[in-house]
């Protein structure tokens, strides 16, 4: 990660919604908006996995769209309402994201678990009520070297199922 | 590095002006972010045109459609226009990398990086798309096949930006895309082939063919388009153009490590791209 960091003649200031609550601080050129997250920010839940857009480890949400962090520059989040995974817990309890993950099981070394949820996230935000094939894409840019898939799938659809349902209650 | 985020065109343009060479547009990242990862590019001045909502064209006129190079391939898969005036586009966009990708990774970019794996690059070959080149001093517009210098190698001169592409609409062709990679998602081609045809009682009327991943950089095949236009091709007529694309291949290539592969499977390719078409006519 030391790479991420390179010195810059002027200062570069960015301002942006992280999780709700507005931040606004200097950031590197070259620096990533996951090195600015993990590093700067102190957000561990994105991981950074192969460092070039592969594994899906470090995806975020950025204006309501799944992105991997690693593969964007942190000075290009300036003005955007970026969600983590530390973002998805509400005061009232775990997301029901959070919540179906954990009841199904898709959960096993957790490393591709906070991207995984980001892009569920950002699939449910867009499209509510998925096909298994529609989560299938929407999770293709996220890998389990566990193998849970399976699991993974499961807890999508019961999360659309439990969220359509509190919805319509 | 230093870091440079203009609010309009006119400023990109004049900040590519001044630092020329060292100066390196930034749109989607994703490859760029690669190589800033891997040390590259510590001097550069990097320009961010991921804002300029002057890359965002998307319009048809008279039946032209000018497409922005800061489009994403999200954006292309969203579009209803491109879906109609150009599905070859769409098809190619849906098999690039992964959907957080997509979000990020614009057109321009793609073509501009030059890799000679980049999917839209054959679909925009078919479409004959022009592209649009920008500078302080003025603008030029040339075919894309003549912006794709090498691998990694464009002909975009420092201070240009490639701000769009020109093609005409082609709602009344067929088209086809086909990619060959390791993975369904998240891979890089192995080969990728575009078509884009209209035919009639008599035949093929318009053939285009473009290979991507097979040679340096992608190109139209215009041999295996003169043998199968004019005909209406039986499979077996589409075998001997599979032949003869594999064979236009090798003149470009030579004989690689992977020959032994491609040959076989780029015929393969043309088949299974144009026997739909074969099959329920158009």
């Amino acid at each position: 990660m030391e790479l991420a960091e390179q010195r810059s003649l002027s200062p570069i200031w960015v301002r942006f919604r992280l999780n709700g609550r507005e931040v606004a601080l200097q950031v590197s050129p070259g620096e990533s908006a996951l090195h600015l997250l993990r590093e700067k920010l102190g957000l561990k839940g994105a991981k950074e996995g192969c460092g070039m857009g592969e594994c899906g480890a470090c995806t975020i949400v950025v204006d309501q769209k799944a992105v991997n962090s690693c593969l964007m520059m942190a000075a290009q989040l300036d003005g955007k309402e970026v969600l983590t995974v530390e973002g998805l817990e509400s005061p009232v309890g775990l997301h029901p994201l959070q919540e179906a993950f954990l009841e199904q099981h898709a959960v096993q070394c957790g490393f591709c678990t906070p991207g995984m949820l980001m892009s569920a996230y950002a699939l449910l935000a867009r499209n509510p009520t998925p096909t298994r094939r529609e989560i299938q894409e929407a999770l293709e840019g996220n890998l389990c070297r566990c193998t849970g898939y399976e699991q993974i799938l499961a807890a999508v659809e019961a999360a659309a199922k439990r969220i359509s349902k509190g919805e319509s209650s | 590095m230093e870091y440079h985020c203009p609010k309009s065109l006119p400023e990109a343009l004049g900040l590519l002006q001044r630092y020329g060479s060292q100066a390196i547009p930034l749109a989607g990242g994703t490859d760029l972010m690669v190589e800033i990862r891997e040390g590259k590019h510590q001097g550069a001045h990097v320009v961010d045109i991921s804002r300029l909502s002057e890359l965002k064209l998307l319009e048809l006129n008279e039946g032209e459609v000018r497409l922005g190079a800061g489009i994403t391939f999200s954006e292309i898969l969203d579009s209803e226009l491109l879906r109609e005036q150009a599905n070859v586009l769409v098809q190619a966009a849906s098999r690039i990398g992964s959907l957080q990708i997509r979000n990020l990774a614009t057109v321009g970019g793609n073509v501009v990086h030059c890799s000679p794996c980049a999917d839209s690059v054959p679909a925009l070959l078919v479409l004959e798309a022009r592209a649009v080149l920008q500078s302080a001093e003025g603008v030029r517009e040339l075919p894309l096949q003549e912006i794709l210098v090498g691998p990694y190698r464009s002909g975009i001169r420092p201070g240009e930006l490639l701000t769009h592409f020109v093609f005409q609409g082609a709602s009344r062709f067929w088209s086809g895309f086909q990619k060959l990679a390791r993975r369904n998602a998240l891979a890089i081609s192995r080969l990728s082939l575009a078509v884009l045809a209209q035919q009639n009682g008599q035949g093929l009327r318009t053939l285009r063919i473009a290979l991507g991943s097979g040679t340096p950089v992608p190109r139209r095949m215009e041999k295996v388009e003169s043998f199968l236009l004019g005909k209406a091709p039986r499979e077996r007529d589409l075998w001997e153009a599979g032949r003869l694309l594999a064979c236009s291949m090798l003149e470009i290539t030579g004989v690689r490590v992977s020959t032994a592969y491609k040959e076989k499977a780029v015929q393969g390719l043309l088949v299974r791209a144009l026997l739909p078409l074969v099959r329920n006519g158009n």
